[in-house]
């Protein structure tokens, strides 16, 4: 008893049994392999289907009810398989071409039975430019492959390899060859790849499990993943790029790869196949491999899917054709000019730009893979500090989000991606896929109404100056110190700008700043004004009243306190502090280098002037220097040290350094005032960038861009170079 | 040194002119070419022949028509080109040379002998 189905067949419907259809079907597909590399491949299939499909309408006339395995393997052995008419094809062949491939044809026959080694020859059957690889690769009785990979790698490596080649073209004479290996050839195994199946490739020809090769190609991606696990202060520590792109090691590999994937031929035709895993090409185990094939494709119909896997294919696909078109172009463009060794030499450089598209595709796509795992790490950076930042219930609940979804779901996609792909399991299916991307999108948009939340917070803004106390000192001289921390730093793994450091309960900001400026009397003073934003007034007030910053004076030193903290509480709203010390004309002042050391500056705001625009500009003074004295005079601070002659001078003529003080007032008077146009319209320019919701991503945003721009630019060069080495070599070939 | 392989070098090395040569005498269906060289008793596949043909045709030796057919798919039938003829001219006068010097060759030739003992005799 038969399953008998209905097919259609060269436009004929034909009953047939299910089992014969498979028979059938199995032919028709080993006769596509054999004449996998024919130029009129389905003009003859079509013409042999035509034929069976003629045999079967006879066989129906005849009177059997449906087409019978017995009837297909009858009109099979007639037709004849792939392996019966193997031996005929390599004559008829060599028959058709002309005298000049009989001669071909001949030759090659001598040299294939008679000679065991031969001479060293340039092949003049299978060359790219000279034929010098295959004819060495001949001589050797290796895969021509690996001798161009060996070239190839010499080429890029110093450049040796264009004078060799070049040397070796000149010296050895030409001879059509014919293959004498029979063992293995590496290939591309495009049944089993990732990106081209390079790695597949070389785990057939050395016999290998596949992930051993896939890994040493992914070793820079998987140790740029743990290097930024284990490091979690890289981001700060400096762009991790060069060490892991373009570093000796992961460098190399990618440019190994993209030379693999160029100079290494698909397996395309069964033959071909067969040859890369080193099995004996008799038509037989064609058969086998087909079947195999045939059973894969069932399977893995079934079972494809994962839209990463055709994203990757169609990225290959895209990269191949265009840089095939281009060299195809370029070919037929110039090919009169060069028409001997042209072909040669165009492809080479279509090689070229295929492997350099693939490695600028190659980094661009690690990159944005490392820029999101930063976002990722910082993003775990940050988190300790949540509880200074949000809330409510809902902005944590939106942060955890944000953090899982927008920036943990496209790491552990992207890794088991990897893994699966690197071990070869090719199981999954689309609403996996689907799943991911919905749940990204999820934290896209929670990350966006936590942005919206968080710049809700810092809506308002309020200052609250306070007057310090002091007294003068004796010598007219005042200096600033801050002393050591007197809060405990657990741990310094993470730090930012303007943040001293995180306490258990407690986050200490040291977002102070030292505001010089004249006083209108004889006497020191000095104020302290503390500003904050909040969503509303009332709870940047509140705010305010949470800091505390003191100082305190011993003698002629004020110590100004390190920073201020924020209790567990207390949220961070761009808080800080600004001192103002006024100083009398005639007097000095001195900021200890640890000033400038222990206080940073926290320009979240960048502004200069939004919370003192109201005082006057020309007695301001920021850009001073720690460790030096200064005096103040009527037009201002000056250094003592690098006036010290006139200052002794002033000492003894004060009348001639009073008309010199003028005149200096005047004149900074006016330098002054240009500046304060230009600071102002600074001002206003910052103001409208404030109004922008502040987006704590912007920040690293920056940053990943100014890391991948030189990236880039380093790339094009290299692509520059590598061009300008080709063009001398065509000059000198041509 | 395989004997079955050197036959069918052998063989393989005229099917070309063979088929040619019946194209020549006329327009002809590729399965009746095969019945008839199988009449000749020169046995080949079909599905060396239609490979064989397509590339004939693509070299510009041969053409095709189609006709109809009640028993299956529209037919080809292959005619040949003028380009044809002359390549088939110029294997004809091979074959001829060939045959000529493989009978001269192989033929147990009554004067060699003497021409040996001539060479003997001085």
């Amino acid at each position: 008893m038969k399953k008998v189905i209905n097919i259609n067949f060269q436009g004929r419907v034909i009953p047939i049994e299910e089992t014969a259809y498979d028979i059938l079907k199995q032919y028709v597909e080993s006769l596509r392999r054999f004449f996998a590399n024919e130029e009129g491949r389905d003009e003859i299939i079509n013409d042999i289907e035509g034929r069976i499909a003629e045999l079967f309408g006879e066989s129906l006339k005849k009177g059997e009810t449906c087409i019978t395995d017995e009837t297909v393997n009858k009109i099979i052995a007639s037709m004849g398989r792939p392996e019966d008419f193997e031996g005929e094809e390599a004559n008829v062949k060599s028959q058709l071409g002309g005298e000049g491939n009989q001669q071909q044809y001949n030759n090659g026959y001598n040299a294939y039975a008679n000679d065991p080694r031969g001479r060293l020859y340039r092949n003049d059957t299978d060359k790219l430019l000279g034929g010098v690889c295959s004819g060495i690769a001949n001589y050797l009785r290796v895969d021509p492959t690996i001798v161009r990979l060996v070239f190839a790698l010499m080429v890029f490596g110093a450049g040796t390899g264009i004078f060799l080649y070049i040397l070796l073209w000149i010296i050895l004479p030409s001879k059509p060859l014919v293959t004498n290996i029979s063992s293995k050839r590496l290939y591309r195994n495009p049944d089993e790849k990732v990106i081209a199946g390079v790695a597949s490739g070389i785990s057939a020809y050395f016999d290998i499990a596949i992930w051993i090769p896939r890994l040493i190609f992914a070793l820079p991606l998987v140790s740029g993943i743990a290097s930024s696990i284990f490091r979690h202060s890289f981001w700060w520590d400096g762009d991790p790029f060069p060490g892991v792109v373009f570093g000796s090691f992961g460098g190399t590999l990618f440019v190994v790869y993209a030379i693999l994937w160029a100079v290494i031929p698909e397996a395309k035709s069964a033959s071909e196949k067969l040859e890369m895993r080193g099995e004996k090409v008799d038509l037989n185990t064609i058969k086998n491999t087909i079947q195999e094939d045939l059973e894969g494709f069932k399977s893995r119909a079934e079972k494809w899917g994962g839209e990463v896997n055709e994203k990757a294919q169609e990225w290959s696909k895209e990269f191949s054709s265009t840089v095939n078109e281009k060299g195809k172009q370029f070919t037929s463009e110039v090919n009169y000019a060069a028409k001997k060794t042209g072909g040669g030499i165009f492809k080479i450089i279509g090689f070229i730009f295929k492997a350099f598209f693939l490695f600028i595709a190659g980094i661009i796509a690690f990159a944005l893979l490392v820029a999101l795992l930063a976002f990722l790490v910082a993003g775990i950076g940050v988190f300790p500090l949540k509880n200074f930042f949000l809330e409510g219930f809902w902005q944590n609940f939106l942060a955890w989000t944000t953090l899982l979804l927008f920036l943990g779901v496209p790491v552990i996609g992207f890794t088991t991606w990897l893994i699966r792909r690197i071990m070869g399991v090719k199981s999954g299916n689309k609403s996996v896929g689907f799943t991911f991307a919905g749940m990204w999108v999820l934290g896209l948009i929670s990350a966006g109404i936590l942005a919206f939340m968080i710049a809700e917070n810092f809506d308002a803004r309020a200052r609250d100056k306070q007057q310090l106390t002091i007294t003068q000192p004796v010598s007219g001289k005042l200096i600033i110190k801050v002393p050591d921390s007197k809060v405990k730093v657990y741990g310094r793994w993470f730090k930012m700008d303007g943040l001293l450091s995180m306490t258990d309960d407690s986050l200490v900001l040291n977002n102070v700043r030292i505001h010089l400026v004249k006083s209108n009397d004889s006497l020191f003073h000095m104020d302290a004004t503390k500003y904050s934003n909040g969503s509303d007034e009332s709870s940047a007030l509140h705010n305010i009243k949470e800091m505390n910053y003191g100082i305190s004076q011993q003698d002629s030193t004020v110590w100004l306190d390190r920073g201020f903290s924020l209790q567990r509480g207390t949220k961070f709203r761009n808080q800080g502090v600004v001192v103002t010390i006024y100083i009398p004309i005639g007097k000095r002042i001195l900021l200890d280098r640890t000033v400038q050391r222990r206080l940073n500056h926290f320009e979240l705001n960048n502004g200069h002037n939004d919370w003192d625009s109201d005082e006057d500009w020309d007695n301001n003074f920021y850009g001073w220097d720690s460790d030096v004295e200064y005096k103040m005079t009527a037009g201002g601070l000056e250094r003592t040290d690098k006036k010290q002659k006139s200052v002794e001078e002033s000492n003894n003529d004060e009348n001639n350094s009073n008309q010199e003080a003028l005149d200096n007032y005047k004149k900074s008077k006016e330098e002054l005032k240009k500046e304060y146009e230009k600071k102002q319209k600074e001002a206003e320019d910052l103001k409208k960038e404030l109004e922008k919701p502040i987006d704590s991503t912007q920040y690293h945003y920056k940053k990943v861009t100014a890391i991948i721009a030189p990236a880039v630019t380093e790339d094009n060069t290299q692509l520059e170079d590598i061009l300008d080495s080709h063009m001398l070599l065509m000059q000198m070939v041509l | 040194m395989d004997i079955q392989n050197t036959q069918s070098q052998m063989r393989k090395g005229v099917l070309e002119f063979c088929i040619l040569s019946i194209i020549r005498q006329g327009e002809v269906y590729p399965s009746d070419l095969v019945d008839r060289m199988k009449a000749a008793n020169l046995h080949i596949l079909e599905g060396t022949l239609y490979p064989l043909l397509t590339r004939l045709k693509n070299a510009g030796l041969l053409t095709y028509r189609w006709v109809e057919s009640n028993s299956g798919p529209p037919r080809k039938y292959f005619v040949m080109t003028d380009l044809g003829l002359e390549f088939y001219g110029e294997l004809e006068r091979t074959w001829k040379e060939l045959a000529d010097a493989v009978h001269t060759l192989t033929q147990p030739v009554a004067e060699q002998p003497t021409t040996e003992e001539n060479q003997h005799q001085p």
